[in-house]
């Protein structure tokens, strides 16, 4: 549903746009057509919250879908704008290294074509839009890997505390970017579905209004615990080989259920566990006749927020003593020397190079629970879980989507024993996206 | 018919006490001056060691002569820090109390004799034990006294200058302590003829966790039932054969605070969810204990290949299911005076009401003139008072969690809070060894 097919046109068609475009860039005229970005970008993005995307989805009518598609329209182009505007802010030395380079044609490029976008005004211009917007999302889909790889080269140039904000900056929009153009894309479907059988569905576009961790904690569960379609790449993220898997209990209040984004609640919860599972198994490793450690999870709530506390037993962080647990949020090798590790830059020049590139989402069909007969849908969702893993973004990323509409994750660190993590996500659904505007 | 009211003619406006105390005597200002031009040097815990490492009637003489030296400059500090605080604040009779009790005890350490021999160090260090108990009720008279003036210091003062006034005493009373308990042990050894090679003082160097845990339990478990008359039970994990070198009264009052705590909040809510008459049981307060050494820096390996050893610290996590902490509430859980506790009525009604009229900050029973702290508990002040204060003091003075890290970050460990509202909450406390290699100051 969200671009299968233009995934694979992402690497190709970023090769394609740069190359028409790298004289263009260095010649004098770029500077001065700098003009129509300044305009955009002079202008506030305009921050939602999920209350306001919840109504605004509710009872979906053509006119409303309409309205939603011009909205998209002329928003996205704002926060590109903002974007391009940053990274012309860094250091020349940074955004000539090739990769970055790439990115910066990327996002140009998208500015212009959405720019130029004609109003909606009919259903089937909708439609039209909808295909654009999966086209964009899917050319888009290399750029983490890519920029991510493009900063580690380029960070001599650049202090700890740029890297990491900058960062911070560009995933944070994307993920707003992704949020809007997304939930059209949903709310569009949903018109359809609605039209062809009107029942309701338990979500507004990407909104589900009755999540439960407890169901999201369950469904990653059974995939872990059925080894036949566990995806090899899955496996390949837990460590070595045969193992056995670690109990995994749920407790407090476990029918806690609120509206948030599926997305990306699940995308906290499983690279949250992913990590918990690769603690505990390698301390399994290392003392082999220990019993597996058990991984608690407990939930709670009150009425502005919900709480999710994940326990294990891995052995704890151990830091250095110079280092915190919210280093491991950052972006920076500087807080964090383990980015420069060989083999997270080889996972990230892989990345970039590979033809679906990578979006950091976690798929719809990894909900559906008739999920073992569609192995190969899994095996590439669930890679688009593991690769920021691999490459070493996994936290910074959940951290980014945990305090996207103001929560919060932390990790505490008992050494020698083990880790807990707290993610606490408001309920309310007014707390306005944690976008610069 | 109008009542002409008499002029109040000056002498009988006696009790309305406008003149300012009395200042300085001479001979006090110029103790002041002298201490005070020797800036606090920082006491190695090494150095405080050496002198039980061997223990012998003369290093007993080098320690009284280092003790001497050492608590009437830091005394100085305590005494300066108080006269400048604001004048209306120093004019409070609680906070007088304290200040006076400070001047006293330096004036009197200042002057004192020096030790030469065994004799007089036996002399001075029975003066050291009545000083040491004349300022054991100093924290419950402090607070007294902030929590009348609140309004005439900044919250920013106030918190700065207690952490500063706690910190220095925690100091003050180790270096005390321990020369306190080296006089103590060399007597025994003399009495029994035998040598001691070396002897820690108030430091352990075969201090567990586990066993700390489940004395403190105990002590809490009574407190809770007196309370409440119920208590809940602890389950114990982790790492619970783990021994190390630490001071055990710090860690003795720092987990005796967070039981309190947990133990509170886990019998109020389950109170709240099933009634107080309930037989159900109460949730456990789970106990967890780790140990590990940090993993070396790049920069650890100096250049001359003798390797730093990077710390090592023992952490205890101590999780109830008491709730949690209101978000509201918690950037001010660390702050003086802040407590969830229920304050009676009439707890300002003066002392009457015998010991039960006692409750949470400022009771009068909290700050009862009687000093007489058991021997074997040093910082029996909190601990004790509070038994004896009986009901509804098991949340105590509202000092108790700021202490608490001030006294794990004391030798360089951390105390956190992590809470989950609506289940529980999870408090992380880390206490770093105090291993030869390191180079830690008192």
């Amino acid at each position: 549903m969200f671009g299968h097919a233009s995934r694979n046109a992402s690497t190709s068609s970023i090769k394609q746009i740069v190359s028409s475009s790298s004289r263009h860039y260095s010649s004098p005229p770029h500077f001065y057509s700098n003009k129509q970005l300044e305009l955009l970008a002079s202008k506030r993005a305009n921050r939602l919250s999920l209350r306001q995307l919840v109504f605004f989805g509710r009872s979906m009518t053509e006119e409303r879908l309409i309205k939603s598609a011009n909205y998209v329209r002329t928003e996205l182009p704002v926060r590109i704008a903002h974007r391009i505007r940053d990274m012309q802010s860094l250091p020349f030395s940074v955004v000539t290294e090739e990769n970055v380079a790439k990115i910066y044609a990327l996002y140009w490029d998208a500015f212009e074509k959405l720019r130029n976008y004609p109003q909606v005004v009919t259903r089937q211009d909708n439609d039209k839009f909808c295909k654009f917007l999966r086209t964009i999302l899917g050319e888009h889909a290399a750029a983490i890997p890519i920029l991510s790889l493009g900063l580690s080269i380029a960070s001599p140039h650049l202090s700890s505390e740029e890297l990491d904000s900058f960062m911070r900056r560009m995933l944070v929009s994307r993920i707003s970017r992704r949020v809007l153009a997304e939930h059209h894309l949903a709310l569009s479907q949903s018109l359809l579905e609605q039209e062809r059988s009107p029942d309701g569905g338990g979500h507004v576009g990407i909104i589900f209004t009755g999540l439960s961790v407890k169901r999201s904690i369950d469904k990653f569960i059974n995939l872990l615990l059925n080894s036949d379609s566990m995806p090899e790449r899955l496996r390949q993220a837990l460590p070595l080989g045969a193992f056995k898997l670690p109990e995994i209990q749920v407790d407090g209040q476990v029918d806690a259920s609120f509206s948030y984004i599926r997305e990306h609640l699940e995308y906290i919860i499983l690279e949250l566990f992913l990590n918990a599972i690769r603690a505990t198994a390698t301390q399994m490793h290392s003392n082999p006749e220990t019993v597996p450690g058990v991984i608690r999870a407990t939930i709670s709530s009150d009425e502005d927020d919900v709480y999710v506390r994940i326990s294990d037993q891995g052995g704890g962080l151990m830091l250095q003593e110079s280092q915190t647990p919210s280093d491991l949020f950052s972006f920076s090798h500087h807080r964090n020397n383990t980015r420069l590790n060989d083999d997270r830059l080889g996972a990230l020049q892989h990345f970039s190079r590979r033809k679906g590139g990578l979006r950091g989402t976690v798929d719809e069909t990894i909900a559906n629970p008739g999920l073992t007969s569609q192995r190969l849908d899994s095996a590439e969702v669930i890679s688009e879980i593991v690769a920021p893993r691999q490459m070493g973004i996994g936290l910074p990323l959940s951290n980014i989507y945990a305090t996207y509409f103001g929560g919060t994750l932390e990790l505490m660190s008992m050494d020698g024993w083990g880790t807990d993590v707290y993610l606490k996500l408001p309920r309310l659904g007014t707390n306005l996206e944690g976008i610069e505007v | 018919m109008l009542r002409c009211k008499k002029p109040l003619i000056y002498s009988q406006r006696r009790f309305l006490q406008t003149r300012t105390p009395p200042p300085n005597s001479p001979e006090l200002v110029h103790l002041l001056g002298a201490f005070k031009s020797l800036a606090p040097r920082p006491t190695p815990l090494s150095t405080l060691l050496s002198f039980g490492a061997p223990l012998t009637p003369s290093s007993i003489v080098l320690s009284a002569s280092y003790v001497l030296e050492e608590l009437p400059r830091r005394l100085v500090q305590r005494v300066r820090s108080m006269e400048a605080l604001p004048f209306i604040v120093g004019m409070n009779p609680f906070i007088s109390r304290a200040l006076n009790s400070y001047r006293q005890t330096f004036q009197d350490l200042a002057t004192a004799p020096p030790v030469v021999d065994m004799n007089s160090n036996i002399e001075f260090t029975k003066r050291l034990e009545a000083l040491v108990r004349s300022h054991s009720n100093d924290i419950p008279v402090l607070a007294r006294g902030f929590q009348e003036c609140s309004k005439y210091m900044k919250p920013g003062a106030m918190t700065s200058f207690l952490d500063g006034a706690i910190r220095s005493r925690i100091a003050i009373r180790f270096i005390a302590e321990q020369h306190i308990a080296l006089t103590r042990a060399l007597k025994l050894a003399l009495d029994r003829d035998s040598k001691m090679d070396q002897f820690l003082g108030v430091v352990d160097s075969e201090c567990s966790p586990a066993e700390m845990v489940k004395l403190c339990t105990n002590f809490v478990h009574e407190l809770c039932v007196g309370t409440f008359g119920t208590a809940p039970e602890i389950v114990l994990d982790g790492m619970t054969d783990v021994t190390f070198t630490y001071v055990p009264v710090h860690i003795e009052y720092v987990l005796t605070e967070i039981l309190k705590n947990a133990f509170r909040a886990t019998v109020e809510a389950h109170h709240k969810r099933h009634g107080s008459h309930t037989t159900m049981p109460l949730a456990p307060v789970q106990i967890t204990i780790s140990h590990a050494t940090l993993p070396p820096t790049p920069s650890d390996i100096i250049s001359n290949s003798r390797i730093r050893t990077p710390p090592s610290y023992v952490s205890i996590r101590v999780r109830d299911q008491g709730g949690g902490v209101h978000p509201k509430d918690l950037p001010r859980i660390f702050s003086y005076a802040f407590t969830t506790a229920r304050t009676a009525e009439g707890e300002d009604d003066g002392g009457g009401g015998g010991p039960y009229s006692a409750q949470a900050v400022g009771g009068m029973a909290a700050i009862a003139d009687d000093g007489d702290s058991d021997g074997g508990n040093l910082f029996g002040e909190i601990v004790g008072k509070n038994l004896q204060t009986g009901l509804g003091t098991i949340a105590g003075l509202g000092y108790g969690l700021p202490m608490a890290r001030l006294y794990t970050g004391y030798f360089g460990g951390s105390l956190e809070l992590m809470s989950m509202h609506g289940h529980g909450t999870d408090v992380f406390i880390k206490f770093r060894c105090l291993d030869e290699n390191t180079s830690i100051e008192v």
